[in-house]
């Protein structure tokens, strides 16, 4: 079959594409500047006016050396990759569920890591001695075991993946009982509400460079089938028939990307705890300055939600030297307000 | 238009019992899509029983029925996107369930009733009619852009190829959304309401197209029509109502047979006028002047 030739001769559509296509390219190259200007930043701002001078950073001394290789950079680093982790889970979250409000906390994996976290220090006899013994690893697998759990309660409780405002219901339920359970577990050990705070208000100080390495291949892990399924997520901006009907397999998409969502999202907040604001507000600043494909959003993403991490952790050690604030926190309100501006914006040019 | 090919046999009601003659079974086999014996519900509503019919190849058939009929069910189901609950839905003589879904996309393109608004640019749009096409990660072909480029200029849609489909009127994105549907260059093309949010004159375009791609490219085009004078330019008509087909030939035996009144189970009116069929509703003129 053939439709008449066009009697143009050039496809202006390509041309605007390619025009697109190098706008992102830029677009790139100025997060990617920006991320280095952070890194930078946070390997020179700690909490002391010594410590952030750059001739006592990069003086001879053995001190420094360790505070910029040991402490800062894994800590700057494993910072930007849970950034990332958020804003991909982010992006494909907001893909999968056609809501531009979704988040990777949606289906209950934050309240389920966090539940995990409150069994693990339990199990552990609650003390901080308990956590010493637990070990980091410890808390971050619970936290893991808690958010694939949560995810799989929801899926349960949806039956299936088809429905996805039954599969948002379902999540919101199973969050709730999770929060519920991890308040009353915790009202029975009032010890554990300050090592929990740290996990709930999120922190990156505990971040080393092992942190660092496994939140590094979980984002070159969860990036490929994003980059695989990105197409498909574009095919269901259009509609579940829509998308069924160009060859798509729903179940196969929703449910290899929710497993990606959960990755990436267990092993973030295994690491840092549970930060708000980031996985929502990735995504929005891609698409507020680009025309983007769910590729070009799945690349960009990560990148704002590393930079905007990076700059919540520097803004974190900085606003009340020489304590720190709560990365959450920070990110809270930075995020809160880009939304409320973003909402502004809307009813204006509405 | 009459359909030689077709010998002027207008189709089974739903309730006929199964038709197992050789020569039947020999049309199934030829007809790029066909179903028999189809059953479609909702729980424990029944919307369609009994369907038995065959789409030809080179013909723009048309489905008209009451709202709530089941055009839009039929059309789901005969793209696979909804099984029936009885009976078997055939792709050229092989079973539509036992396709593929990448190859079965290749050879059915479906275009909804209400396609979701999306951010996407209308040439992105289009560009996911290649999808089953390419492998996942898609690589831009010359085959690809040519064809995107002749569906965009066929449907008149390639001046907003960069716009994001967000900020097209309802019109504009209807055509973007048909030139995805012929970007797939199936052939067989499943359209539910293709003229919806068209003004007339770009309902009429739509029809030419429609027409053209049957006639022109040999292409089986089904679409349920909701406006009975368009649907009636197409060739054939498929009349669905009371949950069974009343009918399926051409335009001159529907009207023939009277099937629209049978189907709305109220007159209607159809005159001819200058060789077009159109419907004539049967309303006094205003009062008021």
């Amino acid at each position: 079959m053939s439709l008449p030739r066009p009697q143009i001769a050039d496809f202006v559509a390509a041309d605007g594409a390619s025009a697109a296509s190098t706008h992102f390219r830029l677009w790139l190259v100025a997060w990617v500047v920006v991320t280095l200007l952070l890194t930078g930043g946070s390997l020179i701002v700690g909490t002391s006016s010594i410590e952030t001078s750059l001739s006592w950073l990069f003086s001879p001394d053995a001190q420094s050396s360790v505070v910029l290789w040991q402490i800062r950079l894994p800590r700057t680093v494993g910072a930007w990759f849970a950034g990332a982790l958020l804003g991909l889970a982010g992006g494909i979250a907001q893909g999968v569920f056609r809501n531009p409000l979704a988040e990777p906390y949606l289906l209950g994996t934050a309240s389920g890591a966090a539940l995990g976290v409150t069994l693990s220090l339990i199990a552990a006899d609650t003390a901080i001695g308990g956590l010493a013994w637990t070990g980091q690893l410890g808390l971050t697998g619970a936290a893991c075991i808690g958010a694939c759990a949560a995810i799989l309660l929801t899926i349960m409780l949806s039956r299936g993946v088809l429905e996805t405002a039954g599969l948002l219901l379902s999540g919101i339920v199973i969050a709730f009982l999770m929060s519920a359970l991890t308040s009353l577990l915790l009202l029975t050990r009032p010890e554990m509400w300050r090592v929990m705070q740290v996990f709930l208000l999120g922190s990156t100080g505990f971040i080393g460079w092992s942190s660092a390495t496994l939140l590094c291949v979980v984002f070159c892990i969860c990036l490929l089938p994003a980059m695989l399924f990105a197409r498909g997520l574009d095919a269901l901006t259009l509609g579940d028939d829509t998308a069924q009907s160009l060859g798509l397999s729903l179940p196969s998409l929703r449910l290899t990307l929710l497993g990606v969502v959960t990755l990436a999202t267990a092993a973030a907040v295994g690491q840092i705890g549970i930060v708000g604001f980031v996985g929502l507000v990735a995504p929005h600043l891609v698409r507020q300055t680009l025309v983007v494909t769910h590729r070009q959003l799945l690349i960009g993403a990560p990148l704002c939600g590393g930079a905007l991490l990076q700059a919540a952790d520097l803004l974190s050690r900085w606003v009340i030297r020489p304590a720190e604030l709560p990365v959450g926190a920070v990110t809270a309100c930075i995020g809160g307000v880009y939304l409320v501006v973003l909402l502004w914006r809307r009813n204006r040019d509405a | 238009m009459r359909d030689p090919a077709e010998g002027g046999s207008a189709a089974p009601s739903g309730s006929a019992p199964p038709r197992t003659e050789p020569a039947r079974r020999a049309d199934v086999a030829s007809a790029p899509l066909s179903c028999r014996d189809v059953s479609i519900r909702y729980g424990t509503h029944t919307v369609l029983q009994g369907v038995s019919l065959e789409v030809h190849a080179g013909r723009w058939t048309a489905i008209v029925g009451p709202n709530g009929s089941g055009k839009s069910s039929l059309l789901r189901a005969l793209a696979g996107l909804a099984a029936p609950r009885l009976g078997t839905i055939f792709l050229r003589g092989r079973p539509l369930a036992a396709w593929p879904r990448r190859e079965r996309a290749r050879q059915l393109a479906w275009l909804a009733q209400a396609s979701t608004a999306t951010e996407l640019t209308a040439a992105e749009v289009v560009r996911l009619g290649r999808f089953a096409h390419g492998g996942w990660l898609a690589h831009r072909e010359s085959d690809d852009d040519a064809a995107i480029q002749r569906a965009m200029v066929a449907t008149g849609s390639l001046a907003w190829a960069q716009r994001r489909v967000t900020t097209l009127s309802g019109g504009e994105r209807q055509r973007v959304y048909l030139a995805r549907v012929l970007a797939v260059e199936a052939p067989v093309l499943l359209l539910d309401e293709p003229t919806t949010h068209l003004d007339p004159p770009h309902q009429e375009d739509v029809a030419r197209l429609l027409r053209q791609q049957a006639h022109g490219c040999g292409v089986c085009v089904v679409s349920a029509i909701h406006d009975l004078s368009l649907a009636l330019s197409a060739d054939r008509l498929i009349v669905l109502g009371a949950q069974r087909v009343i009918g399926h030939g051409s335009v001159t035996e529907a009207l023939a047979g009277d099937w629209l009144s049978t189907a709305f189970r109220t007159r209607v009116d159809i005159v001819e006028h200058t060789g077009a069929h159109l419907w004539r509703p049967a309303l006094e003129p205003s009062a008021y002047d």
